[in-house]
């Protein structure tokens, strides 16, 4: 939506009556803004004047209806789903002006509820209410009471009997020592792998290995003595896995570009995960078929939680519950064994999207090509969303011509900062808060890397975000979505031009960064990567065990060695 | 068979793959993922995030356990023992439907239960505590279920427990834990990442772990916020929150606290009284009156012969349309299996859906004379579908009868009566009388018990005998 287009269906409407329009919260916030006025006068005026040029492209900052709906409409109508609006209403809480604003309670449906449920409270409970609850509660019970003696409720028991009483085998990363149940062992190391959103990323886009080898891990330290897993059967299953999520990728259009709706690794993931396990346990087929079908009704998690602590959850319990579908499977739980087909008026695997068309696997004979034959993996240099890498790789070398030009990076000989990037609303971020957020804003990592010549770890820290050099960068950043320039991986690029204020531009682009499936990291650089990982939690002999445990995996007896070493 | 469906050729490739199927080159690359996603994996572990689940999953290794219910012999930990007992509620599909379709208190009520003996030692939560939490639940539930007209009818894509009850489950551990208003938001927020299962598994096993799954996810998010989890505070607002779910989300804020309008007080529930998808209630009350009206008092096994074929009127709704069900979970989403049951038996209940029942050949043959017609004024609505059923004799007469409204819709609730009959008959499958007699006087003196462990224990089949002093009302009055 333009800026123009923005005014008229947000502003307009409130320009009549604007004052009616805020329910409680906003007018409290109005009118503590006005008493804050005065004292803010200049603070709030620079953020009027910053919405007003975003709204009107000018700087000429007269109109005072907008005067008005800079100070206060935004938050009324903050919940809208708009690039723009998000970008006044963090340019808006950014503001050390409007720092009370932030502390006020968003009038969100969500803020709501949980309003409701933090404050109700029994008095709220009318009489009927508590009658007809009690008659559900003692029907429940009932319920409840007979259906212990069913079928699926002695699956469902003996499988929580078996892994959840006291049989804590399996490895937690970096903590040697400790040990928790399989599935909730997977469920921490899949958090682990996405905890900083650094794992590898495939076309379509996911993130294939977290959700895959948490779960063998785990799998394979439960297996008792005589079936233990040797190194070959842990790589196929590990295959079976990724090939499984690559294959699902491909039944909708839609999953080729970066998502909308569920996260990807939520919806195959999970689906990945059961396949993997599936095929460790050495589960039949009709088991296979039911795990895949258990998996289905534990899959699928929202997008809004990207960029928010609960994302890495998001890997945990694909990991986790894919596995805990093969162990339901396994134990006899039946599923829709129909999930992946297309069937009309009662979804399955379809419900995740809106195009489907499901392929068959090719029935494996003596060869089977494996999706990772033909595509290769995108591999992270820095703990960052994937779309940050071609932004990173084109500051940087914009930042060397800049040296070029200036004999040193200048940010204050910049006027504009020109992101040329794909449209994607949750890692377009202007202003980024948290170490999440940081992590998808193109914004962020295309400052942090003109500012200090590479983005790694430490770039995340809560002092680097908020440092004042980089909010001042921040600032300067104007976004474009060029038409060609589309949100996928395999075919994004990344611009950055800096407009100087002499009036000389530079610019550069980056079409396959370093790391990318098109240009895979070396050896050398894999290891680098490796060993600076590992060495924050573990000795260097270690680190260099698990290097040669993975490098001869297919010769390794007994699998559940490599998860000991973790 | 396998091969003609996509999912079976899934499986059967899953199965059939072996090692010699891997190239070298895929070994290489697999290989390269291992390593790196071990390194990702390890560095993160010092993460915050990790620190917060490495924190929650501990919980498990600890010795907090919750009951089981009519199990006085083991316990599990809350997570676990949420899962098993609301698996329990929906395993026959005898929980109760509310308007918007869900089944409400079964993702509630197991949730509830096991996390109030997760609280440290000395912490009582009463019986108040314990409705009030419960009815945050229902109250989240059936408010998110206003938020699409898509979900005033039957579903198609995802099955309502799963997405709605997830939610509730959660908002009602929030409440019990007593979550400030940001931590009740994150609740949300988590527990929208655990939710939504597709309706395809419903008429298999799967099912009931939906219900399941709703209480434990809801549990075990309300659990991670209480850690310091944080999520998307905006998950209710977005299209890309819980907006994912449905086709036209329109999210609404809650009313004001004074004077708060509950919608269980404008919308009671159905309560079933036999274990089979809701719909098929007014299939089974259609179907008996006409089968009284056919026989009178002589035996239906004589006129069976005289029978041309039995007409059924419902809406349309695929998964419970199911002219041949092969299994339990296949016959309680079967309006024709219905139909001829109550046909041939005169009423439902537990038994009709024995294996043995399911497979007589008196109730096979009249299946094979039952059709399904879809009227185009009987929308899959459970406030405003209907079933007439009609029984055509080989002589031309014609015998039919129509249910607008079965004995335990919420505009002709269960008595009392026969609401604890449902109970006891229920319970004396696993628990003693004293027991059942037990649940059934704290749980009409709810909001007066000080200390609702006492319904755990009665629930593992504990008696009041061997702890008079925990049945204990701050009035007696009853």
């Amino acid at each position: 939506m333009g800026a123009a287009q923005f005014r008229q269906v947000f502003l307009q409407p409130l320009q009549s009556n604007w004052s009616s329009q805020f329910p409680p919260p906003q007018g409290r916030w109005c009118s503590h803004l006005q008493c804050k006025g005065d004292a803010h006068r200049e603070g709030t005026d620079l953020v009027c004047r910053r919405v007003f040029k975003l709204l009107s492209g000018t700087d000429s900052y007269s109109d005072p209806f907008c005067r008005a709906a800079a100070r206060g409409d935004f938050f009324s109508v903050s919940h809208s789903n708009d690039d723009i609006l998000s970008c006044v209403y963090k340019w808006i809480s950014d503001s050390p002006a409007l720092v009370v604003a932030r502390s006020a309670p968003e009038e969100t449906v969500t803020s709501s509820f949980a309003s409701f449920i933090h404050a109700v409270r029994p008095e709220h409970l009318s009489k009927i209410v508590r009658h007809r609850s009690k008659r559900m509660i003692l029907d429940s019970i009932g319920v409840g009471l007979v259906g212990s003696t069913t079928h699926v409720f002695d699956i469902a028991l003996k499988y929580c009997l078996e892994l959840y009483s006291s049989v804590a085998v399996s490895n937690v990363y970096g903590k040697p020592g400790m040990k928790l149940s399989p599935t909730l062992a997977a469920f921490t190391n899949g958090v682990a792998t996405h905890s900083m959103d650094f794992d590898d990323t495939w076309h379509p886009a996911t993130h294939p290995s977290g959700a895959v080898l948490p779960a063998l891990l785990a799998a394979s330290q439960m297996l008792p003595p005589n079936s233990k897993p040797n190194g070959l059967d842990f790589l196929l299953a590990f295959n079976v896995g990724l090939e499984v999520q690559g294959r699902l990728m491909h039944f909708s259009t839609e999953a080729h570009n970066i998502p909308k709706r569920f996260h990807p690794p939520s919806v195959v993931g999970t689906m990945g995960s059961a396949a993997a396990t599936a095929k460790l346990l050495s589960l039949s087929m009709t088991q296979c078929t039911h795990a895949l079908g258990i998996a289905a009704s534990l899959a699928g998690a929202p997008m809004a939680n990207a960029a928010t602590q609960a994302k890495p959850l998001h890997i945990g319990n694909a990991t986790r519950l894919g596995f805990e579908a093969a162990l339901l499977a396994a134990r006899g739980m039946e599923a829709n064994p129909f999930i992946l087909d297309d069937i009309s008026g009662c979804s399955g695997f379809s419900a995740f999207y809106s195009i489907y068309q499901p392929r068959p696997l090719s029935t494996p004979s003596e060869h089977h090509e494996f999706l990772l034959e033909k595509q290769d993996i995108a591999f992270k240099r820095f703990p960052a969303h994937l779309g940050m890498h071609w932004v990173v790789d084109a500051a940087l070398s914009v930042r060397n011509l800049f040296i070029n030009y200036a004999g040193s990076f200048s940010p204050s000989l910049i006027r504009t900062i020109v992101l040329k990037i794909p449209v994607s609303k949750y890692i377009n971020r202007p202003f980024p808060n948290s170490e999440h957020e940081a992590r998808h804003s193109f914004q962020f990592n295309a400052c942090t890397a003109l500012l200090d010549g590479e983005v790694g770890l430490s770039s995340f820290t809560e002092s680097s975000i908020h440092r004042q050099e980089l909010r001042e960068l921040l600032h300067k950043v104007v976004v474009e979505h060029p038409e060609d320039n589309v949100a996928n991986f395999d075919k994004m690029y990344g611009e950055v031009a800096v407009l100087l204020k002499s009036g000389d531009v530079l610019t550069g682009k980056c079409d396959t960064f370093y790391g990318h499936w098109r240009k895979p990291l070396s050896r050398e650089s894999l290891l680098k990567k490796f060993r600076s990982n590992a060495s924050h939690v573990l000795p260097e002999e270690k680190v260099e065990t698990i290097i040669s445990m993975v490098d001869n995996l297919e010769n390794l007896s007994d699998s559940s060695h490599l998860a000991c070493s973790l | 068979m396998w091969a003609k469906t996509i999912t079976g050729n899934f499986a059967n490739v899953i199965h059939g793959l072996n090692k010699n199927h891997l190239t070298d080159m895929v070994i290489h690359r697999s290989k390269r993922m291992i390593l790196d996603t071990f390194g990702v994996g390890l560095l993160g572990t010092s993460t915050e995030v990790c620190q917060k689940v490495k924190q929650y999953s501990k919980i498990y290794s600890s010795d907090i356990s919750s009951t089981i219910w009519g199990h006085f012999d083991f316990r599990l930990p809350p997570l676990y023992a949420a899962f098993v007992n609301g698996v329990a509620v929906h395993s026959m599909d005898f929980d109760d439907t509310w308007h918007p379709a869900t089944h409400p208190s079964g993702a509630v009520l197991p949730a509830v239960m096991a996390l109030s003996e997760a609280f440290p030692q000395k912490k009582k939560i009463s019986g108040l505590d314990l409705l009030l939490a419960f009815n945050v639940g229902i109250e989240v539930q059936g408010r998110l279920l206003r938020f699409s007209s898509e979900a005033r009818n039957i579903p198609k894509r995802f099955h309502p427990p799963t997405v709605v009850g997830t939610m509730g489950s959660a908002a009602a551990c929030a409440k019990l834990l007593a979550l400030n208003q940001m931590k009740c938001k994150n609740t949300l927020a988590i527990a929208a990442s655990y939710a939504g299962a597709p309706l395809a598994n419903a008429a298999t096993q799967t099912k009931p772990l939906h219900i399941g799954n709703a209480a434990k996810h809801g549990l075990e998010a309300a659990c991670l916020a209480s850690q310091g989890l944080q999520g998307n505070n905006q998950i209710l607002d977005m299209e890309s929150g819980i907006g994912a779910f449905y086709t036209d989300y329109n999210p609404q804020t809650l009313p004001n606290l004074q004077s708060y309008p509950w919608l269980l007080d404008q919308q009671d529930v159905a309560i079933k009284r036999f274990p089979a998808h809701l719909g098929t209630h007014w299939v089974a009350d259609a179907a008996s009156s006409v089968r009284r009206k056919l026989v009178e008092n002589s035996d239906i096994s004589l006129i069976l012969d005289k029978i041309e074929k039995v007409i059924v009127k419902v809406p349309e709704v695929k998964y419970v349309n199911r002219p041949s069900p092969n299994s339990e979970h296949e016959a309680r989403h079967s309006f024709q299996f219905v139909a001829c049951s109550a046909l041939l038996d005169g009423s439902m209940s537990i038994q009709s859906f024995a294996s043995e029942s399911i497979h007589r050949p008196a109730l096979q043959e009249l299946l094979c004379k039952t059709q399904l017609v879809h009227p185009s004024d009987n929308k899959p609505s459970f406030e405003s579908l209907y079933c007439e059923v009609t029984v055509v004799l080989w002589d031309g007469n014609a015998i039919s009868d129509r249910c607008n409204t079965f004995y335990g819709h919420w505009r002709k609730p269960l008595t009392k009566q026969d609401l604890e009959k449902k109970f006891q008959f229920n319970a004396s499958e696993v628990l003693p009388a004293e027991a059942i007699e037990g649940i059934i006087e704290t749980v009409y003196n709810l909001e007066k018990v000080e200390d609702c462990s006492v319904l755990n224990m009665f629930l593992s089949g504990q008696s009041a005998r061997v702890f008079p002093e925990k049945l204990h009302f701050t009035h007696s009055n009853s």
